[in-house]
């Protein structure tokens, strides 16, 4: 069956591309529109799946859209109806937005893809998630947790999938919470509060979470109280979200936590205002992986099973993973590449071929690279066409050359293979660096990523290698695969990996093993030849504020535009003119 | 014009909250206008101008840094703060980037056309701007600084345009003016619709709502919060509720 998955209007559209049961190509609008987080529905992202597989729309078995749109529009009604009349703006707002666009989801199939509205499906938002989380996992029998901040109603489901040995498969969410009741927006409340970006500088909140200590536990839990059967709620009056377009944090928040942190004033963590965001930030996250690990543990004891999948974009919350793994009771937790809505284009094509048109399990290739392939062949052009030095080299005495770069502190950008599919550069879209100096964290915060100096970057390391520098868990490895969760540097190798160490000791490490980008391991292995410590300052391919980079056009203007030295796609490389010939060359264009 | 519009001017860049303010908001407007030019260098493939704008995007990063700088110096020096002061953007807009432009579904001659125009209308409001601000010596060597790019980015998007199109320059441009005019029309079009839908809607919302925003509140009260077991139903994929 030739299945596209389609996630669109919200945050991080995206479409995947199903083929007899196996993903062939899924990809995020933003790669290709170079829109950071486009909402828009992803019409080049859909173009680029089918013309990757050669087909047209009317090839299509069905199309499925990742959540339903009729059931999203009674709850937004539902919920300014519960608010009136304080809810007059968000009402205008919302009507507009929803029935000017996104109410109409299946026409705007039918029309721009021209298929016939009987071949549009719809699962449901977190069906969306739970499938992505699940199907893909190399698990046979799991429990499902997923969490965001909100789909049509559900907010957090739990429950329980199975791959049976006839091919079936069945995923059944037992319980849910339902809108306002929302980890993802309690989080994204606190995201505002500290002046970072709703759906974007999550991250953030987490990386300043470590500068801070959780002194404000007792006020955080004032806005989040556990229910009698276990689940959790929060206290409205310290929110608006449900009833404002202007805040998500209500008047009552702010007597209760200070001013908020005005976006455009930088965080200075010397001063009492920066550790008290950052206090905040600590007390905020601990919770948020309380109310988790409280969760995830009921559901391990209920289910008695050793594997948890984790879907929804909380599951990006590396820290909190981390303490599920320790604390929750499970052996295994799968976190997919892109458990956020995007990853739904993916989690809702998968549904609709396992469980609605009930077609035999096939296994997932675990891995995240869907995306479009890179063309070293317009780096080699692009480059000769501005006179920069560039050489085509053989593979091994390429990766030889490039880690004695590396370790001679110079910074590469690594374009290889098929783009990732999520958030995360794995391996084939990404900076690379020597994990060793602290200097080298605050050159690419500064010089290349142009970003908060308080961010720390992620080292990449080979499986083999991972326990000498890492104290992994059992189960830290998998849950490490996608970058998917945070541990502790073993405290000797902390001052060698110093630009990789966050300040509490801890690292977003990628493990990496034989089976995903076979070439960056190759590099891994030549740079621990010469320095014996098989590692890498890993970071995505991209400059603040812009989508990870795609094509080698892309790859090259940011390698222009920032104090990366050199540029690698495929067997092309790269290397930088003296920065002055480079302003020159610019200038007498 | 430009004289009788001075004193409005002048009272928009008085008050040192909504300079800071629209300082910042320039500055996103650079920022946003220099990654437009950077996706335009990208799809280009004629060398030169892909170095061109290369070097034009340079030039918005950095004033978007200035303007950046100097709003937030003003912050800090006037305690400002984000509460809502009137922007008045009608009066003093900022370069507006390029105009909402889809850099990849423009050919390269439109684009530098459309490049020529939003300078000079940017060079043109700069220069307004710097003329009132004799009380903030700082902030008008800001404007200063980034007129004497402006100016040059003019000059180079013309010699471009004259380049990539010998002998339609003018035609381009007057194309390119009608569609400043037309976009400029569906802004407006779009603002007045947008003022209508929401008056509408708000009647809408006073009226017709009260009775089921009653049934709806009743219904709230009703839930508990916690757990909602999740039943067991027949799975249709085909309908969107």
């Amino acid at each position: 069956m030739r299945i596209l998955g389609i996630s669109a209007h919200y945050h991080d559209s995206a479409a995947a591309l199903l083929i007899d049961g196996v993903p062939v190509a899924a990809v995020q609008e933003e790669r290709l529109s170079r829109r950071k987080n486009d909402a828009a529905f992803p019409l080049s992202a859909i173009e680029w799946c089918l013309d990757h597989a050669g087909l047209e729309p009317e090839q299509l078995d069905c199309v499925v859209f990742y959540e339903r749109p009729a059931l999203k529009f009674d709850r937004i009604v539902t919920t300014l109806l519960r608010s009136f009349p304080h809810s007059r703006r968000a009402y205008t707002k919302a009507m507009k937005n929803m029935l000017g666009e996104k109410l109409w989801v299946k026409g705007m199939i039918s029309s721009e893809l021209g298929v016939p509205g009987s071949k549009i499906l719809f699962t449901e938002h977190h069906q969306s998630h739970a499938a992505a989380a699940f199907i893909a996992a190399p698990c046979e029998r799991a429990a499902i947790l997923t969490a965001d901040g909100v789909g049509e109603w559900s907010t957090l489901t739990v429950g329980e999938g199975m791959k049976r040995s006839d091919g079936s498969v069945t995923i059944k969410l037992l319980r849910e919470l339902r809108f306002p009741h929302s980890l993802g927006l309690f989080y994204s409340s606190f995201t505002a509060y500290l002046g970072f970006a709703v759906n974007e500088g999550e991250y953030k909140v987490m990386g300043l979470a470590a500068y801070g200590n959780p002194s404000r536990l007792d006020d955080v839990r004032k806005l989040i109280s556990r229910t009698d059967d276990g689940a959790f709620a929060l206290d409205l009056s310290y929110f608006d979200f449900h009833g404002s377009v202007e805040s998500s944090y209500s008047k009552r928040f702010v007597e209760l936590f200070g001013p908020p942190r005005s976006p455009y004033e930088p965080i200075d963590l010397e001063t009492g205002e920066g550790q008290r965001f950052a206090d905040i930030a600590a007390s905020a996250q601990r919770v948020l992986e309380d109310v988790l690990v409280d969760l995830a543990r009921d559901l391990q004891r209920e289910t008695g099973l050793a594997d948890l999948c984790l879907g929804g974009g909380v599951a990006l919350n590396g820290v909190a993973n981390a303490r599920l793994l320790a604390e929750s009771g499970f052996d295994r937790i799968f976190v997919p590449p892109a458990p956020g809505d995007a990853g739904c284009a993916l989690g809702a094509a998968l549904y609709a071929d396992r469980i609605h048109f009930g077609q035999p399990h096939c296994a997932v290739p675990d891995h995240p690279f869907w995306g479009p392939t890179i063309d070293a062949g317009t780096l080699a052009r692009l480059a000769k066409e501005d006179s920069l030095p560039n050489e085509t080299i053989e593979d091994d005495r390429k990766l030889d050359m490039l880690a004695g770069e590396l370790a001679d502190g110079r910074v590469i950008g690594w374009m290889e293979g098929a783009l990732e599919f999520g958030p995360r550069a794995l391996g084939n879209r990404s900076i690379l660096a020597a994990p060793h100096d602290a200097a080298m964290r605050d050159r690419l915060n500064r010089d290349i990523k142009y970003r908060e100096e308080f961010r720390p970057f992620a080292p990449v390391v080979l499986r083999e290698h991972a326990d000498r520098f890492f104290l992994l868990p059992a189960g830290g490895p998998r849950l490490a695969r996608f970058m998917s969760a945070v541990f502790p540097v073993r405290p000797e190798w902390r001052h060698r990996l110093a630009a990789v160490t966050h300040v509490d000791g801890t690292a977003r490490v990628q493990v990496l093993d034989e089976t995903m980008a076979p070439r960056l391991r190759k590099l891994i292995e030549a740079y621990g030849h010469r320095t014996g410590m098989p590692v890498l300052l890993n970071t995505s391919f991209n400059l603040a504020g812009e989508p990870i980079v795609n094509g080698a056009a892309e790859g090259y203007s940011t390698f222009r535009r920032s104090g990366i030295d050199l540029l690698v796609a495929g067997n092309v490389c790269v290397r930088k003119k003296h920065q002055s010939q480079q302003t020159q060359l610019e200038d007498v264009a | 014009m430009t004289t009788i519009l001075r004193p409005f001017y002048r009272a928009v860049w008085a008050d040192p909250g909504r300079r800071s303010r629209k300082l910042l908001q320039f500055a996103q407007v650079e920022a946003d206008g220099g990654r437009d030019l950077v996706r335009a260098a990208e799809l280009t493939s004629d060398p030169v101008l892909r170095r061109r704008f290369h070097a034009h995007a340079r030039d918005e990063a950095r004033h978007a840094t200035l303007f950046r700088a100097r709003g937030l110096a003003l912050r800090s020096e006037h305690f400002v703060a984000d509460a809502d002061i009137l922007d008045a953007d009608w009066i003093a807009p900022g370069e507006r980037g390029l105009d909402d432009l889809r850099v990849e579904d423009e050919d390269m001659v439109s684009l530098l056309a459309f490049i020529h125009l939003s300078e000079s209308a940017a060079a043109r409001d700069f220069a307004l701007y710097r003329d009132v601000l004799d009380h903030d010596p700082l902030t008008r060597a800001v404007f200063d600084c980034i007129l004497r790019d402006e100016e040059f980015h003019m000059r180079y998007s013309l010699s471009e345009l004259e380049r990539a199109a010998p002998g339609r320059t003018r035609r381009l441009l007057w194309k390119a003016r009608f569609r400043r005019l037309w976009k400029a029309y569906l802004r407006l079009a779009m603002a007045f619709a947008g003022v209508m839908a929401g008056m509408v809607l708000t009647i809408q919302y006073f009226v017709l709502l009260l009775p089921f925003a009653l049934l709806a509140k009743r219904a709230a009260r009703r839930e508990r919060p916690g757990w909602i077991v999740i039943e067991p139903k027949h799975e249709n994929l085909r309908g969107q509720y």
